[in-house]
């Protein structure tokens, strides 16, 4: 059972309440067995989070954090120190973070094209994946209207994190993974698609210049990732306005644009 | 290189950095040096991952930790001093998550938001670690409610700055809070009866 007062209580421990109300209140308390026994249990409940303990995790992280710092460093070609990261000096992080945002693909300047359409095909098979999820929950979609709001921005500027304003520009040239994809909701494909198709017609102008094992993986590649895009405008489709899918596509779609960059790069040069 | 964590523990026991050797590794951190940044990591991995595991779930709180210090060390060298490096560190984590729970609510279309969730818990069995069993229950709550009630009630954040980190109203937070207070002392009280 509650009263008008019940809902105050927390405000009351918090010390939250305007003078007059925590007089009233007080009097109420007096009288009301249930209120008091209520506001006893919520400071309970209050003095068990303050004294909460940390607790590192069971497996100590470290290694996989340093794995993952020493890799980055590797592929920005911090120098020959990258392998011994107890006498290795690389660039102040902040001056690494103009060269390599963070999450950028790494493998756009450091690995061969076969390698750039292996990672092409397992970003759209765990993409694909998504999508299956997002279809699956799709009727669904109602939310937590606290935790689904995509802004953090606020914080964000707060601690100096690179804040990604909604893209008012028609062109949307990097999906960056740290960004909400709700930034991109209602996102136009169609500036995307311009460039693939360009792209696609530079590369099957030099198609004869590469080898046919390249053009049958890049191929395959292609196709996967075509499909992933299928999928993602078929979900569209019926679900326009979702933030997850609008940015899934737009993933899928600057994937297959790297990937086309690459294979006309590669195919340039030799021509 | 690795050590088991238990190892980690037994050897860093005791070894806190003071304030000057922490800024000082802060800013070799800044310069590149690995070793310090694990000094820095080793000080602070126990609040980062409790901070996560409350907040997403034990699960999730291995790899979202990582995934921290991973940002932080792509960030150090925004770090200006302007506060402990400890506290920065923390917002900088909570953005990480609170980015990480809207990409979870967008992807799985709804949130735990039952309002009865917290009845599903086992009751604790007696003799049972109360501290754990309370960490158990925060962890079971709503979303939305404990997303507010360990920024508030365990990490310290006011209505106002949780306001902001969400965007919305202070009244919001505050009904929320109130309602993840509620129900933890619903099974607090459960418990004691058992």
């Amino acid at each position: 059972m509650t009263d008008r007062w019940t809902d105050r209580l927390s405000e009351y421990v918090d010390g939250q309440l305007a003078a007059p109300e925590r007089e009233e209140l007080e009097a109420h308390l007096g009288t009301c067995a249930e209120c008091s026994a209520v506001l006893e249990g919520l400071r309970v409940v209050v003095e068990r989070a303050r004294t909460l303990e940390s607790a590192p995790p069971a497996d100590d992280l470290w290694p996989a954090i340093e794995a993952r710092l020493v890799a980055a460093r590797s592929e920005m070609g911090a120098g020959a120190s990258a392998g011994d990261p107890d006498t290795a000096t690389a660039p102040p992080p902040a001056a690494r973070r103009s060269i390599v945002p963070f999450f950028r693909p790494a493998f756009r300047f450091s690995v061969s094209l076969p390698q750039a359409a292996a990672a092409a095909l397992l970003l759209a098979l765990l993409s694909g994946g998504g999508v299956w999820m997002a279809l699956r929950h799709a009727s669904g979609v109602a939310g937590n209207g606290v935790a689904a709001r995509p802004g953090v921005t606020g914080l964000i500027a707060a601690t100096g994190e690179a804040t990604t304003s909604p893209r008012t520009s028609p062109v949307i040239d990097y999906v960056a993974p740290g960004a909400t994809n709700a930034q991109y909701a209602g996102f136009d494909p169609s500036h995307y698609d311009v460039a693939i198709a360009e792209l696609e017609r530079t590369m099957h102008e030099h198609r004869s210049e590469l080898d046919t094992s390249t053009v049958r993986v890049v191929e395959q590649n292609l196709a996967i990732i075509d499909h992933a895009i299928d999928q993602a405008r078929r979900a569209l489709a019926a679900d326009p306005a979702s933030p997850y899918l609008n940015g899934h596509l737009a993933q899928q779609l600057r994937l297959k644009m790297d990937l086309l960059r690459r294979v006309t790069d590669f195919a340039g040069p030799r021509g | 290189m690795a050590l088991p964590a238990l190892l980690v523990m037994a050897i860093g026991k005791g070894q806190q950095p003071t304030p000057v050797e922490a800024a000082g590794d802060v800013q070799r951190a800044a310069g590149g040096d690995l070793r310090a940044f694990e000094r820095l990591y080793r000080v602070h991995v126990g609040r980062i991952h409790s901070l996560c595991r409350r907040m997403m779930g034990s699960e999730e709180a291995p790899e979202l930790t990582q995934d921290i210090f991973v940002r932080a060390w792509e960030k150090i060298g925004t770090f200006r001093g302007e506060s402990q490096f400890g506290t920065w560190l923390y917002r900088l984590g909570v953005n990480v998550i609170l980015t990480r729970r809207s990409q979870h609510a967008i992807r799985r279309g709804r949130m735990n938001d039952d309002p009865e969730a917290l009845e599903t818990v086992p009751t604790r069995p007696s003799g049972s670690d109360h501290r754990l069993d309370f960490d158990r229950a925060i962890e079971k709550l709503p979303d939305g409610a404990r997303q507010i009630f360990v920024l508030h009630d365990v990490e310290g954040y006011t209505h106002v700055e949780i306001a902001e980190m969400l965007e919305i109203t202070a009244g919001t937070t505050k009904a929320q809070l109130h309602r993840a207070r509620m129900i933890l002392r619903r099974h607090l009280e459960g418990a004691r009866q058992t």
